[in-house]
């Protein structure tokens, strides 16, 4: 089965301008994705800041209605089956927190528990199964606060994952997370992949993360795929200018506007 | 020579209220919704009074249009006060964090540029609703008119002077920011109150410890029965408040300078 | 239903819990209510007295006390809801929120339902001290807590539901916050926050019965100093038709947000 399914899709904002919205001008924030993602694969999606990247996922979480075109995401159709969506769909954003500041991390757990309606039985085995591979024994009853931001983030996607999600929408995971909490967030989540096959999709601009999470790299430009290759043949097999370039070179030289034709004649693979 | 001293500190003084107002310009449409927030806001304690006299017309001989003076006059000295001198208002917070450091690269006295620093929106709506109300619920003639403009350049004074006062606790204590805000709380409540309510040892603290005295009672006197000497004695009251207040201040900062300070954030 | 009632419950029992830290903030509050209840107490004694009667509106000087202690212990405790919502709009939370299995107004208004129950208490607990002090107590009936705790819980539900219908409009406005200043100063002042409604001239009476506003604050403080159980069902039958009248308001502005978004992105 395919997690993720999408063909042509298109979203045009149209923007009022003036008191009464008279004038309006339609902005292109995603030209055509068409994008197949196979169930337990984990992708990189990203892009400059303003490319689409987060229009498409919108789209893809069904708080967006594309113009044109169809997407499929766990078999379901987003815009219209939204509140069966959401339930497969764990998410963490780096910069936003699903945990309660002042209260324990554990008082946030037995409230999601609730909201996704997680049987009690089910939910105690599951919450003792992150806890003891989060690590989070340590700091479950502490408040939320009080944690360093490496412990924060690793109950954050804890919780992410009460619910047995299917898909895992991880946005920006490591921002701002010294280098070892970041390896051991990284780990975590291939660990999480491989035994329990929750299909990855990873926003981020640390390549960092990128190479230790993502089996695929799928790079957005002007609302267009610039790039859609496995991790391994792109950093094997890229030359830039004649020369082996590194994930990070290669993703700057996509995000400095190239489009996927001129690319061709700097990328080539050897 | 101080003359001319006092000139350029009036140069300066322009300069900055010329340099915050187009700031404020600048985003011409929060300044109005502020502004015209905290006309509503007014306008709701007024309400109430409106309605209180509407059932009770007299209060210890207060009536409708005592209270109405003292809205107007507590709103417009609070207002013009805190206008253009709108980092007084938070002076506790900004000392214990350590903010007066910026201000110290400055050439010339210090507390004259920390004060004009910045403006608020807020303050002017209570100067426009103090005005406001006094000209079209008061219908002043002429000679009243005048003594109100002059209290409410006093009271103005009154608030700076205070500003100072509780403010400068943080040189002393260090974290002194809840005690500052509550003792603002208590001289903001007092001074939208008829002073005849309190008497005996408050009315000592209302003229001494919280000058709202200077604000809600002496001023509103003395524009109800056009008392020159209740107006005298307001201004005398303001002119030591303000004294006192820049007094404690340098002082404080005396010990600032020397790194004397308790419990100071690093 | 009975999946998002154990929804709404859980919800506002974690924002109550995470709101047990402002029970440390009570000293704090303690100055403030000790002074207003005291100016309040020199206000009604005065009024008492210079009227030569020991009943106003119905209350007695300790009622009124007492009543007005219900009152600002409700004003004190207004959830941060509509700007919360604001805020989720801007910052993009929103899309966030929207990942969850719960309605986001749901969501909003639960918490704030869970926040401000743990600071109404706090509040009373304080304010119910200080009129302890100033004038003792009342002779309670021993349904009025009851019927307290009751009425204002329905209370809290109408004004969530009339927060919620403000911060909404977030989606449209660029600022709310005039619209809540308008909804809170009206309920302030409608809703007998300062003076009992029985107080007001009768034209104004006959007309804000009509108005929601009355039933968040008037008629639970009522209720406690003058518990009555004919008054008790009046009551709750106004908050519950009004619950459900903005009920459906809250349900047709959010399904055009939810259109809003999916063509905009909110």
């Amino acid at each position: 089965m395919n997690a993720v399914e999408t063909d042509n899709l298109r979203k045009v904002f149209e923007i009022k301008k003036g008191l009464l919205g008279r004038d309006s001008k339609t902005v292109v924030a995603v030209e055509a994705i068409s994008l197949t993602v196979p169930a337990g694969q984990s992708v990189a999606f990203i892009g400059p800041n303003g490319a689409g990247k987060s229009t498409t996922i919108k789209m893809l979480t069904g708080i967006l209605k594309p113009s044109s075109g169809t997407a499929s995401v766990l078999g379901l159709d987003p815009w219209k089956q939204r509140s069966k969506l959401v339930r497969q769909i764990g998410a963490v954003f780096g910069q936003r927190s699903q945990l309660w500041l002042h209260l324990p991390p554990s008082d946030s757990f037995d409230l999601l528990a609730e909201i996704y309606g997680i049987p009690k039985n089910d939910y105690r085995k599951r919450k003792a199964l992150l806890v003891e591979r989060f690590d989070l024994g340590r700091f479950l009853s502490t408040p939320v606060r009080k944690l360093s931001l490496g412990e924060r983030m690793r109950a954050e996607i804890a919780a992410s994952l009460l619910h047995r999600p299917q898909l895992l929408l991880l946005d920006e995971p490591t921002i701002g997370v010294d280098v070892i909490a970041r390896q051991n967030l990284r780990d975590l989540v291939c660990q999480w992949n491989r035994e329990e096959g929750v299909t990855v999709f990873l926003t981020s601009h640390d390549t960092g993360d990128i190479e230790s999470v993502a089996d695929r790299v799928v790079v957005i430009n002007h609302g267009r795929i610039v790039l859609d290759d496995s991790l391994s043949s792109v950093s094997e097999n890229t030359l830039i200018e004649g020369k082996p370039a590194g994930l990070e070179e290669i993703i700057a030289h996509l995000f400095s506007g190239a489009t996927n034709l001129s690319m061709q004649n700097c990328i080539s693979p050897s | 020579m101080w003359f001319s001293k006092i000139l350029s500190y009036l140069r300066l003084a322009r300069a900055y209220i010329k340099l915050n107002w187009s700031m404020q310009m600048e985003y011409r449409g929060a300044f109005l919704s502020q502004a015209l927030a905290m006309f509503l806001n007014n306008g709701t304690w007024l309400a109430f009074w409106l309605l209180f006299f509407n059932r009770f017309p007299v209060i210890k001989g207060w009536e409708q249009s005592d209270v109405v003076t003292l809205w107007a006059i507590s709103a417009a000295g609070f207002g013009l006060g805190n206008a253009f001198c709108w980092n007084l208002h938070n002076l506790a917070a900004m000392i214990s964090r350590g903010e007066l450091d910026v201000w110290m690269l400055y050439p010339r006295a210090l507390l004259p540029h920390l004060a004009l620093g910045k403006m608020s929106a807020t303050a002017i709506g209570d100067l426009a609703f103090g005005y406001f109300i006094y000209i079209v619920m008061v219908r002043p003639d002429l000679h009243h008119f005048l003594l109100f403009n002059a209290l409410v350049v006093a009271v103005a004074l009154v608030f700076i002077g205070f500003n100072l006062w509780r403010g400068s606790l943080a040189f002393y204590f260090g974290q002194a920011e809840v005690l500052s805000e509550q003792w603002f709380f208590a001289m903001i409540t007092f001074s939208t109150y008829p002073n005849c309510l309190f008497d005996g040892w408050l009315k000592v603290v209302l003229y001494t410890l919280i000058p709202a005295g200077l604000v809600s009672g002496l001023p509103v006197e003395a524009l109800r029965d056009f008392d020159i000497g209740a107006a005298a004695f307001t201004w005398l009251g303001a002119l030591f408040v303000l004294a006192s207040g820049a007094a404690s201040f340098e002082l404080g900062l005396r010990r600032y300078q020397s790194g004397n300070l308790l419990g100071m954030r690093s | 239903m009975k999946n998002s009632i154990r929804q709404i419950w859980a919800v506002a029992k974690v924002a109550a819990r995470s709101n047990l830290a402002y029970i440390g903030e009570v000293a704090s509050r303690t100055f403030f209510l000790a002074v207003i209840l005291f100016i309040f107490l020199k206000l009604w004694q005065a009024t008492y007295r210079e009227s030569a009667s020991s009943v106003l509106g119905g209350l007695t000087l300790k009622q009124m006390l007492w009543y007005l202690t219900v009152t600002e212990a409700i004003y004190m405790s207004a959830p941060r809801l509509a700007q919360q919502i604001d805020e989720d709009v801007r910052s993009g939370a929103l899309a966030v929120r929207l990942l969850k299995p719960i309605s986001y107004p749901l969501y909003c208004l639960s918490s704030a339902l869970g926040e401000r129950i743990v600071r109404f208490l706090a509040n009373f607990a304080t304010g119910a001290a200080v009129t302890f002090c100033l004038v003792g107590p009342f002779d309670c009936s021993p349904a009025a807590p009851l019927m307290l705790l009751v009425t204002v819980l329905l209370a809290f539900v109408l004004d969530g539901l009339g927060h919620l219908i403000i911060g909404l409009w977030a989606f449209w406005l660029e600022d709310t916050s005039g619209l809540l200043l308008i909804y809170t100063r009206l309920s302030m002042i409608l809703g007998g926050m300062l003076i009992p409604m029985e107080l007001f001239p009768d034209w104004l009476k006959s007309f804000v019965l009509f108005l929601p506003f009355p039933y968040l604050v008037w008629g639970p403080a009522h209720l406690f100093v003058h518990s009555n159980w004919l008054q008790f069902a009046q009551l709750l039958g106004c908050q519950f038709l009004y619950i459900l009248l903005l009920l459906a308001i809250v349900k047709v502005i959010y399904g055009w947000a939810l259109e809003r978004i999916s063509a905009h992105g909110g």
